[in-house]
């Protein structure tokens, strides 16, 4: 081939694009020597290829629906005191109850509360789980742990049941001890200039509402929360010792979680003129109005929580692989993916005893997986042993199929006519197409689906089916045909 | 070219479909039998039925190890390469923390995974309608493809017996049900279609005897299934070595598939789609 014939070549668009993503490829990853003399590279590794833990937590709560004559808050309050829980409206007709309970025990109690349970799920909310995870983020950012991932697993029907947290870089102790952590949360007073004085401890509060509007309809937005009748008893005495009921502007209450202020602000003038003669149970800490203030009112609910979990959990499952593991998975992952290519190559090789043909052919599969190696560096997901798999099961597809293209080619003699050849090429593809989209289709549900590590197989191995179908094999054909007309 | 000679000229449709087909009931009936005892066709492994696993690099001997894990309701020992994988039934969350800070401490080359009963059942149940899923869409997607119902069900059937097939055999040697395994099956899915797609292909499409065209497809199928046998026995030699326990699993199903995907390919579908062209189906 000389030069005229590789610069036709390259310009074509097929064998463009395939160059194109191949450079972009390699900069996603971006191979390099790190300040050890490691070589490193921007790919990210699930916990069985590097050292760290994971915890998964199941929610005991259930997600329900149902029917009811009565007005819907009479209902819910009756409903909450029966189950002696927390019982929060979902929407108009699912509501979510913050404890374990069978389905026959709710619909004892749905029976008994004047209305009908019409489907049942364990489980919590999106809304629910979303402040799960934020809880959980937080309590872990506190700790000053990097590299954490707090994922709720949720189905299709958008309630989650469990949630997922992977800790790079800890042991399993670690990470069962930082999940399970408590926070300090505490309320102090100021005396004079900064100085400030012990109120009360979290333990003092035993409830926490979500963020609401006060007054209703105010936008002006804040969490309502309730302390035992000794923590109101406490927070009266404080109040009156270091006068903020007199003088409330002078002497800011201050609430701090692991000693870090999250809320500070002075008694309300009616609040303190009522504390004066009597203990206040119920307060409510107002942050603001707008979208700043309720986004401030649900990190203060968190706070306020302490880092416990609005539902009560218990460990699914768990698990962790230490350093000399994971580095030695990585390492024989790497091996099994470069002997694959060679054994393919030989068989190949042993087939059409033609470098032509069987050079291509190993090139373009090679680049199919460093295609996708740069795409999973791109998205930043993290490659376990299952997605290793998968990018070894691609490359048995991929080349299944440039076999496909070249046999439709070669039939009944070599050189076919540019006619003929476009003719074969098409019926290859068509083959081709069939074929992969019947492993998309395979792999959708599992993509889909939460079934924990192997939804990254699904993803990787439906992908490449894709940059296979979309990208090499067109560049493959073209460059078989310039080959072959040699 | 090609190892084996293929020479269906002279078998009947009857003759090529008898030998799968038994397999296929046999297959059937180990199922049946492992669902009457376990409850499911293919016994769970860990991640459906729930337990305790570690895999540690060690010399220790069995015996050793019973020893230091005497506390703990250890259920099984076996042997990978130079590593040990250790099954432990249910514990308490005390236990299972003690469990593995001894295991820190005394095996630094270890992991450690543990499911609940609960959660596992919801693994095992949602991995089940993955499978089906995958298996309808699937059918789906050929009877499109093919838009006749023979060479269309053929394809389906074939996939369907490297299935049955696969399960029957993971069975017989003991590779169970996980994640991994799962994932080997519905990847196997993919991969015998590939191989049926082809033939249909060539046999429906394509002008020509019908040998000269089974062989034609045989020629370029048999390669097919070579390659990824190849990759397969790749990763199979190098997670053996390296024992990584799901990729020996994975890899260990794949191999199976393939071999049973070259069965009900070459006999199966080649045994009905002759039977369907003979009687005067296609062209």
């Amino acid at each position: 081939m000389n030069a005229k014939e590789i610069k036709a070549l390259v310009t074509d668009w097929r064998v463009a694009a395939l160059i194109i993503l191949i450079v972009l490829s390699v900069i996603a990853i971006y191979p390099h020597i790190d300040q050890n003399g490691h070589v490193a590279t921007n790919l990210q590794y699930g916990l069985d290829l590097q050292q760290g833990a994971w915890i998964q937590l199941e929610l005991h709560a259930e997600v329900v629906g149902f029917t009811t004559d009565r007005p819907v808050s009479d209902f819910i309050s009756n409903l909450s005191q029966s189950l002696d829980t927390n019982v929060e409206q979902v929407d108009a007709n699912h509501l979510e109850i913050r404890k374990s309970f069978t389905q026959q025990e709710l619909e004892t109690k749905f029976s008994d509360a004047g209305g009908t349970l019409t489907n049942y799920q364990q489980g919590v909310s999106k809304t629910t789980a979303d402040d799960v995870k934020s809880i959980l983020e937080n309590k872990i950012n506190t700790l000053g742990t990097k590299d954490a991932k707090v994922n709720t697993l949720t189905g299709l029907n958008n309630v989650a049941r469990y949630v997922r947290v992977e800790l790079a870089g800890v042991d399993m102790n670690e990470a069962q001890q930082i999940v399970g952590k408590q926070g300090k949360f505490e309320i102090r007073v100021q005396t004079t200039g900064n100085a400030t004085e012990h109120v009360i401890f979290g333990d003092d509060i035993t409830s926490v509402q979500t963020p609401t509007q006060v007054p209703a309809g105010s936008n002006i937005w804040g969490v309502q929360f309730t302390m035992s009748q000794a923590g109101a008893t406490a927070f009266q005495d404080a109040a009156i010792k270091y006068g903020a009921t007199d003088d409330p502007d002078k002497h800011y209450l201050i609430m701090l979680l692991d000693n870090k202020t999250v809320y500070s602000a002075p008694l309300s003038t009616a609040l303190a003129t009522s504390l004066k003669t009597q203990p206040v149970t119920q307060l409510v800490a107002t942050t603001g109005s707008g979208t700043s203030g309720s986004q401030q009112a649900t990190n203060l609910e968190i706070h306020l929580h302490a880092g416990a979990l609005p539902v009560d959990v218990s460990v699914a499952g768990s698990g962790g692989t230490s350093a000399p593991l994971g580095e030695r998975y990585k390492e024989m992952a790497l091996l099994a993916g470069i002997i694959a290519l060679i054994t393919v190559g030989f068989v190949i090789y042993y087939r059409y005893r033609e470098p032509s043909i069987v050079l291509p052919m190993i090139l373009i599969n090679a680049s199919e997986v460093l295609i996708l190696l740069g795409f999973i560096a791109l998205i930043k997901f993290q490659m376990d042993l299952p997605t290793i798999a998968g990018l070894i099961a691609v490359m048995g597809t991929g080349i299944d199929q440039l076999v496909i293209i070249t046999d439709e080619i070669l039939h009944e003699g070599r050189v076919p006519s540019p006619n003929l050849y476009l003719k074969r090429l098409a019926r290859a593809l068509g083959i081709i197409v069939i074929a992969a989209a019947t492993v998309v289709i395979a792999m959708l549900p599992l993509a889909l689906m939460d079934l924990s590590t192997l939804k990254g197989f699904a993803i990787i191995t439906i992908l490449g089916v894709l940059v296979g179908v979309i990208i090499t094999r067109p560049a493959y054909g073209k460059i078989i045909m310039e080959t072959l007309s040699k | 070219m090609g190892l084996i000679n293929y020479n269906i000229e002279k078998y009947s449709p009857q003759q090529l479909v008898v030998i799968p087909l038994v397999l296929l009931v046999i297959s059937l009936v180990l199922l049946a039998l492992n669902m009457a005892t376990t409850g499911m066709p293919v016994t769970p492994g860990l991640d459906f039925s729930g337990g305790t696993a570690v895999t540690i690099r060690t010399t220790d001997s069995h015996e050793q190890l019973q020893t230091v894990f005497a506390d703990y309701p250890l259920s099984d020992i076996s042997d990978m390469n130079d590593a040990k994988f250790l099954k432990f039934g249910t514990m308490d969350d005390a236990k299972y923390r003690s469990l593995s800070t001894l295991v820190s401490q005394k095996y630094p080359d270890a992991s450690i995974s543990q499911i609940s009963e609960t959660f596992g059942k919801s693994l095992q149940y949602q991995a089940i309608i993955a499978m089906i899923f995958s298996f309808i869409g699937m059918a789906i997607v050929i009877f499109l493809s093919f838009r006749t119902f023979v060479p269309s069900i053929a394809v389906v059937l074939s996939a369907f017996a490297d299935m049955v097939m696969t399960a029957a055999v993971m069975n017989i040697i003991g590779i169970t049900l996980t994640l991994g395994t799962t994932a080997a099956l519905l990847m196997l899915i993919g991969y015998s279609v590939d191989s049926d797609i082809l033939l249909t292909n060539r046999v429906l499409k394509r002008q020509g005897k019908l040998n000269d065209k089974l062989t034609g497809a045989f020629h370029t199928g048999i390669i097919m299934t070579s390659t990824t046998f190849a990759a397969a026995t790749a990763l199979f030699i190098v997670s053996w070595f390296g024992s990584i326990q799901i990729l020996i699993e994975i890899s260990a199903v794949l191999l199976i598939g393939l071999v049973a995907d070259i069965i009900n390919t070459w006999l199966t579908n080649v045994g009905i789609l002759k039977w369907y062209v003979l009687k005067g189906g296609g062209k």
